[in-house]
């Protein structure tokens, strides 16, 4: 499907090609306006680090960091996403080191050991899923 | 009173400021970013794999896992029906212990629980015919088998083989693991030196000898 709506004349001559489409900026973390990457001591110098619930002075206190300033919001899901699938596989992983010490302890060397490249996989996908998109916080 | 409102000067900014400023920055909140649990978990689960791999290795002590083949040690000149007798076979870390049934059934086990390690203890005051006892969190164990009846031990005990003479006298004459039977024990420290194990030995039994050490 084109987008001219009728069958192009091909003795016309051809338009002159428009600029190549522009690539979307690379991400980084935060604010496009400076100002709002200002550390929350620069930008509000009467919060002290103590500041929290508890402190009369703040009444709301606000979705969190980076919220309503952030370029692409959906990484941070990615981000908790990736979170959870570490935490879940840590727990695998807790599960198949009893496993581990079970077979080991009963005399199933090799049941142990595959055991141990089981925990050994599992750490490469954790760190896997740390390593991928650094910069997102 | 909102956040940009200006602080009134504490009365004694000056003369503790130092100090005020130091007990703000130890009771702050720490800005831990989900990216810094995520690098806590790896770091975490690194550590389990480590553990892992330790553990396949042989790091953890197991029953009878002693250098050479165990050496036939006597225990007891006699064990009476419904006692029991606290020993160390085959090396000197290698808590055991033995029971006599009142039925007359002599059996041997580890005295080390495969739960968390507490010694096990001969009650025969509980079920049936007397039961293999932890203290430390109610593991039972059957005093026949020494397969877990109850309670947290993931895994039978370990057992200690004996054999009793024409004297009365209590000999250990060897070990087997908690997934083994008394004839594959004795054969995997034995090898064939004894009869008992010459009718076993083949390409499968030395495959499976060899994969269980």
């Amino acid at each position: 499907m084109t987008d001219a709506p009728f069958p192009r004349d091909p003795e016309a001559p051809r338009p002159p090609a428009g600029p190549p489409p522009a690539q979307p900026p690379s991400y980084h973390p935060g604010s496009a306006q400076p100002r709002l990457n200002r550390p929350v001591y620069e930008r509000y110098p009467q919060i002290r680090p103590t500041s929290g619930y508890g402190d009369p002075r703040i009444r709301h206190t606000g979705p969190g960091p980076g919220a309503g300033t952030e370029q692409e919001p959906e990484r941070s899901s990615k981000l908790s996403a990736r979170l959870a699938l570490a935490l879940t596989v840590l727990i695998g992983q807790l599960w198949g080191l009893t496993i581990v010490v079970d077979e080991w302890m009963s005399g199933d060397t090799g049941t142990a050991w595959w055991g141990a490249g089981f925990l050994v996989l599992s750490f490469l996908v954790v760190l896997g899923l740390w390593a991928l998109d650094p910069k997102d916080r | 009173m909102s956040v940009t409102d200006p602080q009134p000067p504490a009365p004694d900014a000056g003369a503790d400021a130092a100090q005020e400023a130091l007990r703000d920055r130890i009771a702050a909140d720490s800005l831990t970013t989900r990216r810094d649990y995520l690098r806590i978990v790896a770091t975490v689960s690194g550590g389990l794999a480590v553990g892992g791999v330790a553990v396949a290795s042989g790091i953890l002590h197991r029953h009878g896992d002693a250098d050479g083949t165990p050496q036939p040690k006597r225990i007891a000149d006699r064990i009476l029906p419904g006692e029991s007798l606290a020993f160390r076979y085959p090396g000197d870390e290698d808590r055991a212990i033995a029971v006599r049934m009142e039925d007359g059934t002599l059996a041997g086990y580890s005295a080390v629980c495969t739960h968390l390690a507490c010694a096990v203890l001969w009650r025969k005051d509980r079920g049936s015919e007397g039961e293999l006892y932890c203290p430390c969190h109610e593991g039972i164990f059957d005093a026949r088998t020494g397969a877990v009846t109850a309670g947290p031990p993931p895994r039978g005990l370990p057992k200690v083989i004996l054999i009793e003479q024409l004297d009365g006298s209590v000999w250990a004459i060897g070990t087997a693991r908690s997934g083994e039977s008394l004839q594959e024990g004795l054969c995997r420290q034995q090898g064939d030196a004894l009869r008992l194990c010459q009718g076993v030995s083949g390409p499968g039994a030395a495959a499976e000898r060899s994969e269980r050490s």
